[in-house]
């Protein structure tokens, strides 16, 4: 470990542990791992099922391009908001580093406005999780993703909440660093989603 | 490196990942005849361009760059099994033909 990262992780107080990393950013990496394998095998299943059907996924099976991309723009834009929130807390500047976490929950809540507005179309021309099995590779892929941003946005509500008081905050700040890595996972999830059901 | 010098950098990467990401696009948008790629070159030309855009993330805004190797090897642990499983997908696929 080197650099500013380095400095700032040991500046945070946080106890010594065994492995030298902080238990709770271990503990963070490990539900990562875990949650990379649940949405591997939802892609997989999505590939097999593709794999099998030739004229996949067939005319009535058009996403907008246009909002996939807008909304890709605005995941990649929440992932390097969360992280010079993080460089923010990291220098000691607490109000930079609240707007950034405000910027990155704005962020994600216009990519839901939009998976909402997309929802919206597809319901009202009756295309739902029973339609085909496009249909429920989409849904199921696209509503668990969107769970994860509204997890996400939780968990950072949660962490802007508790820069209010700062003296809290000097023992919690370490969170900001979960909340981003948990942040930067889902954007992970939805640069592969992206191409796989909008694109390819 | 303070983390004020890293900004520029994060900026950077953030630039990056939204041209490759509309490359992608612009590849997948003038695939029907204009690029001189069968469907299949396509489709592995994107899935590369994201697999990019995630190795940017995980090592520069996950820190994984410059974090602790044991956290590198949790990261990688997944990779491993999805690259198992692509495999049996793939040899399946392979089989069944």
């Amino acid at each position: 470990m080197n650099g500013a990262h380095a400095a700032a992780t040991t500046t945070f107080g946080t106890a010594p542990t065994a492995t030298g990393i902080p238990n709770g950013k271990l503990g963070m990496w490990v539900f990562l791992a875990s949650e990379v394998m649940f949405f591997t095998g939802l892609i997989g299943a999505y590939i097999v099922l593709r794999m099998g059907h030739p004229a996949w996924p067939g005319p009535e099976g058009h996403l907008s391009v246009p909002l996939g991309t807008t909304n890709t723009l605005l995941l990649i834009g929440s992932s390097v908001t969360i992280v010079l929130s993080l460089a923010a807390s990291q220098r000691g500047a607490l109000p930079a580093a609240r707007g950034w976490l405000s910027a990155t929950m704005l962020l994600g809540s216009l990519f839901l406005v939009i998976k909402g507005f997309e929802y919206a179309a597809k319901f009202s021309h009756r295309i739902f999780l029973s339609t085909n099995v496009f249909w429920s590779c989409y849904y199921t892929l696209t509503g668990l993703h969107a769970l994860h941003v509204l997890g996400g946005i939780a968990f950072n509500g949660m962490v802007l909440a508790s820069t209010r008081n700062a003296a809290r905050w000097a023992s919690r700040r370490q969170r900001l660093e979960f909340a981003g890595l948990y942040w930067h996972f889902v954007d992970i999830v939805w640069i592969f989603l992206f191409p796989l059901l909008y694109l390819i | 490196m303070t983390t004020r010098a890293l900004q520029p950098r994060y900026l950077l990467i953030g630039i990056w990942l939204a041209g490759l990401m509309l490359l992608g696009v612009v590849f997948s948008e003038v695939s029907g005849g204009f690029l001189p790629l069968p469907r299949w070159g396509v489709v592995t030309l994107i899935l590369a361009l994201s697999t990019i855009k995630a190795t940017l993330v995980a090592l520069y805004y996950m820190h994984l760059q410059s974090d602790r190797k044991l956290l590198v090897l949790v990261a990688l642990a997944p990779v491993l099994l999805i690259v198992l499983a692509c495999g049996v997908i793939f040899s399946s696929r392979l089989v069944r033909l």
